[in-house]
């Protein structure tokens, strides 16, 4: 075991897999000679090389197409899109091309890529680069999604993105870049489409994703301490595919089940993860099924506004609170 | 400079034989590939009418000659991305006609599956990587399949037809520059049949020839063609490809060409002023071609046997599509991922 | 300044405005008397409060409303004083923050959180726990907040009765035996509503008592001409009670004012009639379900939806539907040979109709203009009847011609 910054799990999971097989590639802006913008890719064109690891032009939809070509004649590109508020900007060759290309060609085309993305807020940067988009990539058939919280598992998760055969849409936390745990040594590889049940409890399940992930076990610290409330933690991990039987067997066991989501209100991942359990666990729940996200608003920048928005440690606590009885 | 070569016709000498750089073999394939297109295409017209094949589809009704030429100079490894009006540049692959029909007729036997249509016909294993139905998304990705050979060393190349509406979106700029940068063997053909969908190509681009115009732009030389010439075609992409299989990088080639019929089966493309099909038609490429073969001293009785052997190709696979059932339920299941199935959770 | 309906005696829930004394418009000042109150127990004038214009009447003399219910609007012309008003409006519960927030960072406000009723609602799981167990919820005491049954109740009650949450012995009237030999009964939840409305309905109803002794033999004939055929087909016997109901509907024809709700200075006479029928729960409580307009019902469908009532009632499905709008009320204690029961009245209804056990007993009948004695299958029919809206005589009226069409009708007939 090691203690591995979130960053640094980045870099590691990829040379790892470049290591392992030269049909790795990496291309992305200012991801080689600068080590990316958030520093999660040092060391890796030092290693590598210029012909393995790409700097390019700000040109998101030629920096997909090219990793789509590639990924359909042999290779294994993971392309980085530096913020995930910019996949805007190249969603038709991920919705339209990536997504479904197996699918139209009746199974003739292969696509095992990775697109990695900075996503969400915490940071300051305001609207246009905070927002949590994990959603976007949830609703399109034919995409995988895997949004990590740990550097454990951002190691685990990426390595098996790579080597998945289909379109890993990856989201880094930018919040979480400068966090820190324990990662094993050696070869590490988690299985994507399968969430952790990070905390056990008895009297609810809190189901979170990323960053929303420790905000909720510290949540569970003070609702026990201070509430007498034993919650359980889910930590998603995977939204594509989803891991409906963790799920719901945690919810049969506390029957009272509140999502955590960092995403504005419509359509996050909790409302499609409520609409499963209140179908399939109706005759579970003990009490309504409850969201907290933050608000249907564009995030503000300054401090305050941006920490209001986004649920805290403390929202968690007191929605939680109010809400069990 | 742009280059530019016009049918002319020569009377055959043995110089012109002995100096003739195509050679006979390659016009009689040229010849065959034309006449397979435009008796395929004009089939799917008439099944169309006949209601065997829904939904829209895009014909190359007279612009033959251009994948034809660039057909027949590719290597069989060679990758080829076109836009949804891709008939003809998946049938210069090499494709079964039946499984292009059946695709158009959403048959089991298609191509496809049923899964596609008229708009996604591909053959990987013939390396006809895709037709794409979003102005411009294949450049980049041809610019990625050259990618891989390049890193590979394999000597493959990627080519890359579109339209002259395509010169004016987003992905045209950004895989031309990211092209060159990476010095990609990758060469992108603009078919330029005057016509962006309804409009004149003129009324909505800045520039006169909305590809050969912005080369320059990307540091290319730029390239007109008569699109209508099989062996002008043939001969300019032979330059093309020798230059991106020896590291050259990639080329961006304007084919002129017009064609027939309208965007698609739903336009009966009265915008064009009059009198302009007509003289388009007199440059049809087709009995232009032929009467080279004939210059040229191929046979009359040879020329008659490629065009009944086709014929009766083109009868044959229609029999066989329409003979087909329609691809069994399970398959609006299957093919999601890389193991076949479609699932999102457990 | 809001002009709230103040609360006077602490378990006092409303009160009438019987009249204002300015009108919207009207300058007022603080010590005017603006409108006058009374409730069951005491009337008063109630004053302004604070300097101003009379803006808005929101409530007219006569009214009735619940205690806090926002009755005028002042436009107040200096500072408004908050000295709280003699009889002081209860104030709505303030949510606080149960733990103090850290000291650095604010509490962050909930987003658009619903406000919850918990007041009676069984959650999914509850409900499914109850149905699977044979429970009905009035088995289980509820710890959740609002006094919700929590799965965690039910599962308890489910392992025995030393994890019942205890609940707190009744308080002990002084000298009361404590120790050894003690079952304590906790009420349930019914219990409890039950013995509030009870004690409400005889605080409120002025009842007097009246029977009639009715022969049954008319009514019997009726019974064993179909009887056996019923029992064989329907499953259950067919007892003296749709009969009963039947005669009861047609006299209420005749004396309609039985029919009826009574408010505090009128009586609401009924078209339709509603009849609600007591049933007992395995002696565990009462519900009293609605058959909706009996009148138009024959015999045999009352005794059917009577039946059906009884089952589902048992079974713990009735819906609140189910208990609305009753107009009259009849409860059975047939089976238990009684002599004679004086029901509570269901109110705010006029009356309720006891029935009692049926026997063969010997009575005096005329026979060809000679006293003889017959034996008959006899039983006390008695009403409660409420004294406010009717007197004795209209009571007993149409408890005559109660016995009048159940000993005289062809029953028979109308049963074929």
């Amino acid at each position: 075991m090691a203690e591995l910054i979130y960053r640094e799990a980045v870099a590691e999971a990829i040379a790892q897999e470049m290591r392992r097989d030269e049909s790795v590639v990496f291309l992305g802006e200012d991801i080689a000679k600068a080590g990316g913008v958030f520093k999660a890719t040092v060391g890796l064109w030092e290693e590598f090389g210029d012909l393995r690891v790409r700097d390019t032009p700000i040109s998101e939809q030629a920096i997909l197409g090219a990793a789509m070509g590639a990924a359909m004649t042999g290779l294994k590109p993971i392309a980085e899109i530096m913020f995930s508020d910019f996949l805007a900007v190249c969603w038709d060759i991920i919705c339209n091309q990536m997504a479904k290309s197996r699918y139209m060609t009746g199974g003739q085309v292969d696509m095992p890529l990775v697109i990695r993305t900075a996503n969400g807020g915490g940071a300051r940067f305001g609207a246009q680069h905070s927002q949590s988009l994990e959603n976007w990539a949830m609703m399109i058939p034919g995409l995988k999604v895997v949004a990590p919280s740990t550097p454990a598992d951002v190691k685990g998760l990426l390595a098996a993105a790579i080597r998945d055969p289909d379109p890993v849409i990856f989201f880094e936390q930018k919040s979480l870049y400068a966090t820190k745990g324990e990662v094993p040594d050696g070869e590490h590889i988690e299985e994507i489409g399968k969430a952790k049940v990070v905390r056990d409890g008895d009297d609810v399940t809190l189901i979170a994703l990323a960053m929303m992930v420790p905000r909720a076990l510290e949540a569970a610290e003070r609702l026990q301490a201070e509430a007498g409330i034993s919650a359980s933690v889910v930590d998603v991990r995977s939204l594509v595919p989803l891991d409906t039987q963790t799920i719901l067997s945690e919810v049969r066991k506390t029957a009272r089940v509140v999502t955590v989501e960092e995403n504005p209100r419509l359509c996050g991942w909790g409302a499609e993860i409520s609409s499963i359990i209140a179908e399939e666990c109706f005759y579970d729940l003990d009490m309504p099924i409850v969201r907290i996200t933050s608000p249907h608003i564009p995030l503000a920048s300054a401090d305050e506004l941006e920490d209001i928005m986004i649920p805290s440690v403390d929202r968690i606590f007191e929605t939680v609170r109010q809400e069990v009885d | 400079m742009a280059k530019k070569t016009t049918a002319k016709k020569k009377a055959p000498t043995n110089n012109a034989q002995l100096n003739d750089d195509i050679g006979e073999e390659n016009r009689l394939k040229m010849y065959r590939l034309q006449l397979e297109v435009r008796h395929i295409e004009q089939r799917a017209h008439d099944l169309f009418f006949q209601n065997l094949i829904k939904g829209t589809s895009h014909l190359a009704l007279g612009q033959e000659a251009i994948a034809s030429g660039f057909g027949t100079a590719l290597r069989p490894d060679d990758y080829t991305f076109c836009t949804y009006r891709g008939h003809a540049h998946t049938l210069v692959r090499g494709t079964s006609m039946t499984a292009m029909l059946g695709e158009l007729m959403g048959k089991e036997c298609g191509m496809l599956k049923g899964k596609g249509g008229s708009m996604h016909l591909t053959d990987v294993e013939k390396g006809a990587m895709g037709s794409y139905a979003i102005i411009g998304a294949h450049l980049p990705i041809a610019a990625g399949a050259a990618w891989q050979a390049q890193y590979n060393k394999t000597g493959q190349i990627a080519v890359c037809f579109f339209g002259d509406g395509t010169t004016n979106i987003g992905a045209f700029h950004e895989a031309l520059n990211f092209a060159v940068i990476w010095d990609l063997p990758v060469v992108y053909v603009c078919e330029n049949n005057l016509y962006m969908e309804y409009t004149p190509i003129s009324e909505v681009t800045a520039v006169e020839h909305p590809a050969a115009d912005r080369a320059s732009a990307y540091g290319l030389e730029s390239i007109i063609v008569d699109g209508n010439d099989a062996d002008a075609v043939y001969r300019v992409a032979v330059t093309a490809f020798d230059k991106a299989r020896s590291g050259g990088g990639p080329s961006l080639i304007e084919a002129k060409t017009y064609r027939h019929s309208g965007h698609s089966r739903a336009d009966p493309a009265k915008y064009r002023p009059e009198g302009e099909l007509e003289e388009w038609l007199k440059k049809d490429p087709i009995p232009m071609y032929r009467q080279r073969l004939l210059d040229y001293g191929v046979k009359e009785d040879v020329v008659k046997g490629i065009e009944d052997s086709v014929m009766a190709a083109v009868d044959e696979a229609t029999e066989a599509a329409k003979a087909s059932p329609p691809p069994p339920l399970e398959y609006a299941y299957t093919d999601v991922w890389a193991d076949g199935g479609s699932s999102w959770r457990n | 300044m809001d002009v709230l309906m103040p609360q006077m005696g602490e378990t006092v829930a409303e009160g009438t405005l019987t009249a204002w004394h300015k009108k919207v418009g009207d300058t007022v000042s603080a010590s005017d008397i603006l409108f006058e109150i009374g409730t069951d127990k005491v009337e008063m004038e109630v004053p302004a409060q604070i300097d101003g214009v009379l803006k808005e009447i929101l409530v007219q003399a006569g009214d009735t409303v619940d205690v806090g219910t926002k009755l005028a609007v002042i436009e107040g012309s200096g500072e408004e004083t908050n000295d709280a008003p003699a009889p002081a409006a209860p104030q709505p519960e303030t949510p606080k923050a149960a733990t103090p927030a850290p000291a650095q960072s604010p509490v962050a406000p909930l987003v658009d959180r619903p406000k919850r009723d918990r007041s009676m609602k069984l959650s999914p799981v509850v409900r499914k726990l109850l149905t699977e167990n044979n429970l009905s919820h009035t088995d289980i005491v509820g710890t959740g907040r609002d006094g919700r049954i929590k799965r965690g109740d039910v599962l308890a009650y489910l392992k025995g009765p030393a994890s019942v949450p205890s609940t707190p012995a009744p308080a002990e009237a002084p000298g009361a035996i404590s120790g050894e030999g003690i079952t304590v009964v906790p009420f349930s939840y019914r219990r409890k509503m039950t013995a509030e409305h009870m004690v409400r309905s005889k605080a409120t109803s002025p009842h007097v008592l009246q029977a009639v002794e009715v022969d049954f033999s008319a009514v019997n004939k009726a019974r064993q001409t179909i009887g056996p055929e019923w029992k064989r087909r329907e499953g259950y016997s067919l007892t003296y009670l749709p009969f009963i109901a039947k005669a009861v509907c047609s006299a209420i024809k005749d004396f309609p004012r039985i029919n009826g709700h009574i408010e505090k200075d009128h009586l609401v006479v009924f078209d339709r009639v509603n009849l609600a029928m007591a049933i007992d729960l395995n002696f565990e409580g009462l519900v009293a379900p609605v058959i909706r307009d009996a009148d138009l019902k024959a015999v045999t469908e009352i005794a059917r939806a009577t039946h059906e009532l009884a089952r589902r009632a048992r079974a713990d499905e009735l819906t609140p539907d189910e208990f609305a709008n009753a107009t009259y009320t009849i409860s059975n204690n047939g089976s238990f040979g009684t002599l004679i029961t004086a029901p509570i009245i269901n109110q705010p209804q006029v009356a309720i109709l006891s029935t009692d056990g049926i026997t063969k007993r010997p009575i005096v009948i005329e026979h060809d203009g000679e006293d003889v004695i017959a034996i008959r299958p006899v039983g006390i029919l008695a009403q409660s009847f409420d004294h406010r809206a009717i007197d004795g005589s209209y009571s007993g009226a149409f408890m005559r011609r109660v016995k009048e069409i159940l000993e005289g009708k062809n029953w028979v007939e109308s049963i074929s």
